[in-house]
């Protein structure tokens, strides 16, 4: 996508994020804990000191899982002044969960999120709705974060954060604004009929043409990527005590939009949607080597 | 169980091979079953080998102008191994009704596979519950029969069915005592064993499937049962022969203990009872087995059968495997959920396709494990 002075644009490209409690001291801690969340768009790594969220890191995924969850560890690392071998215990989550190479445990990206979201959104959470970069999953959970039902969408990545990224090139909108841009229209549009990126760039193509603004088309889009959800998370019953996760949580128009049709608010966070399943596996990591008495390091 | 199944694996991945070599050695007709309801006892009677016709889990493009794409993916796949000539040793194809999809594959196999000399459509009743199903079963076979001494060129005497029903039955027997194993605690016959075993059993001969299971059963309790087994699951669904599926399962902390689907127990669970008329023996059994949803009207008898396998064989969890586009196992789905969850069995849904992503499904597995297990992580 070029923009009018010729040089590439990339406005799908959300912003990276790195960020670390000035408030805390890691070095007073009995013990420090990793996450490390390899999604198959971005990879999160956070930190727990004693079982409270002290850092994070937020980038895209690489071309492999490894060097990803290096390169997420590295920026909490480098911002901390903490080395690797100052870490007890590392889980690794996410599809590239056992391509980790120095975590201790895997834990499905399911339980991490759920117990990231309880932790994010407080122990009345009860329904979560992870929307990440090629799949979405409706989880339910209980008062500890512990999944006691879950559904995942099938094979097709359509109505997921790949799919935004790919109109927020098309629209030639950068990807932050596309919530806000969604809701400048002057009447809501039906919905595209199509989630599937492929279909849906044709169709968002027509709509222009047929004489649809950007917004509208947007707006449009983030219709359809809501019903696809909503029609998941009602596959197997939400409650009220609603909590969204994942990349396009931060995006109003799809949030909105899915909090309308269910008649639901979801319960709000301070913190980055992003990171709930890298911190989830963090905190997974604390209990587990508290059980283990607190002897462990991360893997070499 | 390193080793000690190797000779059912190695059939089940040589089949072909198999097949076209017993036909070499025996001089014998290979006959193409589709569907567990065949009665192979007739065949066996008449000296052929059934063998079922299984998918290959490739993708494949021949299908399409003769089935629908939304027909389920078994029923694909299966027409796809006739096109492509891989039953090419085949002599003949039956089919005994049980789904209207598998039906037109069955059409389209008698049409179109030309190497295919003979066809045999056995159309057994549907509402195996109803008070006339025996008796219409009890003509419907006895006309196979006559159609298969047409084929043969002789007669078959009812001492001829009767030692095809023995072979058979020794054979379910020999199973239910191999699945008997997966009843300890740490099995030392695991899901992916159990399903070699009962796979091959549809298209080896059976007097050498059985010699191979009695060696098996012969060598098993001098091995230990130290395998954790971690979570103890059951399947449940149509047709699964997906190895990789089942070993990834296997492999992330759990145990398949028992199943009920037409590739494992449903296919052997019950022998032809002792009667004079060895016609009504073979009807009766396969009016008798446990059912298929096809036939499981308007009682749903297999959902207490379904439950008290779980429980026989402490089944923790059971995973439904459910072939995408398949409406008789769709239907009873969210019953049979109903009611395993409500006596203490949870499930989990898993759709299948002619190739199946290991990767997605074992997101899935873990994560149905994780809610399964102890506190460990809280």
């Amino acid at each position: 996508m070029a923009d009018t002075a010729g040089e590439k644009k990339e406005y799908w490209r959300w912003q990276e994020n790195c960020w670390i409690d000035e408030t805390k001291d890691w070095r007073a801690a009995k013990l420090i804990t990793v996450g490390i969340d390899v999604g198959s768009v971005s990879s999160q790594a956070v930190m727990c000191v004693d079982g409270e969220l002290y850092g994070f890191n937020s980038m895209r995924t690489g071309n492999n899982s490894p060097d990803s969850a290096r390169n997420a560890i590295a920026g909490v690392l480098d911002k901390s002044g903490m080395q690797m071998e100052n870490v007890h215990y590392v889980v690794g989550t996410g599809y590239g969960r056992v391509n980790v190479p120095f975590a201790n445990k895997a834990i499905t990206e399911i339980a991490c999120h759920a117990r990231g979201a309880n932790y994010m959104g407080g122990n009345a959470v009860r329904t979560i709705l992870d929307m990440g970069g090629q799949d979405c999953k409706a989880i339910h959970c209980d008062d500890k974060g512990k999944v006691t039902n879950f559904l995942m969408n099938d094979k097709c990545a359509a109505g997921t954060g790949r799919g935004m990224e790919v109109i927020s090139d098309l629209m030639q909108i950068p990807i932050a604004e596309l919530g806000a841009r969604s809701f400048d229209v002057e009447e809501e549009p039906n919905a595209v009929s199509s989630v599937c990126v492929v279909f849906a760039k044709s169709e968002a193509l027509a709509l222009l043409k047929a004489g649809y603004s950007k917004n509208k088309v947007v707006a449009a889009y983030c219709q359809a990527m809501a019903e696809r959800v909503v029609s998941l998370l009602e596959r197997i019953g939400v409650e009220k005590e609603f909590f969204i996760t994942g990349g396009i949580a931060k995006n109003p128009g799809v949030v909105k939009r899915i909090e309308k049709i269910l008649g639901i608010q979801a319960i709000q966070t301070k913190y980055d949607s992003q990171i709930a399943g890298a911190l989830g596996a963090a905190l997974f990591a604390h209990t587990l080597v508290q059980k283990q008495g607190g002897a462990a390091k991360a893997a070499a | 169980m390193s080793g000690l199944f190797d000779q059912f694996k190695e059939w089940y991945e040589k089949r072909h091979d198999y097949a076209r070599a017993w036909k070499s050695r025996t001089g014998g007709q290979v006959v193409a079953t589709m569907c567990t309801y065949t009665p192979e006892e007739v065949l066996i009677a008449a000296g052929m080998l059934p063998a079922r016709v299984l998918g290959a889990h490739e993708p494949q493009n021949v299908t399409e102008p003769h089935i629908f794409g939304m027909f389920c993916p078994f029923c694909r796949d299966s027409l796809a191994q006739g096109l492509l000539g891989r039953f090419d040793y085949c002599e003949g194809v039956t089919l005994t009704q049980s789904c209207i999809q598998y039906r037109q594959a069955f059409a389209s196999w008698r049409m179109h596979v030309p190497t295919v000399k003979w066809d045999y459509y056995l159309p057994m009743p549907n509402e195996v519950q109803s008070r006339h199903a025996r008796a219409q079963h009890y003509a419907e076979v006895k006309k196979f029969r006559d159609f298969i001494e047409g084929v043969i060129g002789k007669k078959l005497s009812d001492a001829d069915l009767k030692r095809g029903i023995d072979i058979v039955n020794e054979n379910r027997r020999l199973l239910r005592e191999l699945f008997e194993y997966r009843k300890e605690t740490n099995p030392r016959v695991t899901g992916v064993d159990a399903l070699y075993a009962s796979l091959t059993a549809q298209f080896v001969d059976k007097a050498e499937h059985n010699k191979e299971l009695k060696r098996v059963l012969a060598e098993l309790p001098k091995l230990p049962n130290n395998r954790e087994e971690g979570i103890r699951f059951m399947t449940i669904g149509s047709e699964n022969d997906d190895v990789a599926f089942m070993a990834m399962v296997e492999s992330v902390g759990s145990t398949i203990v028992i199943d009920d689907q037409c590739s494992g127990t449903r296919y052997f669970w019950n022998e032809a009872r002792p009667q004079d008329d060895p016609i009504a023996m073979i009807a009766d059994r396969y009016c008798e087995r446990p059912a298929c949803p096809t036939k499981d009207y308007p009682a749903h008898t297999r959902f207490d059968h379904v439950l008290k396998l779980a429980q026989d064989y402490n089944a923790r969890a059971a995973i439904f495997l459910q072939q995408k586009f398949c409406d008789p196992h769709e239907g009873d789905y969210p019953d049979l959920k109903r009611h395993l969850e409500a006596n203490g069995v949870p499930t989990l849904f898993l759709e299948f396709d002619i190739t199946n992503p290991i990767g997605p499904f074992r997101i899935r597995v873990e994560a149905f494990l994780e809610t399964l297990r102890e506190e460990e992580l809280f």
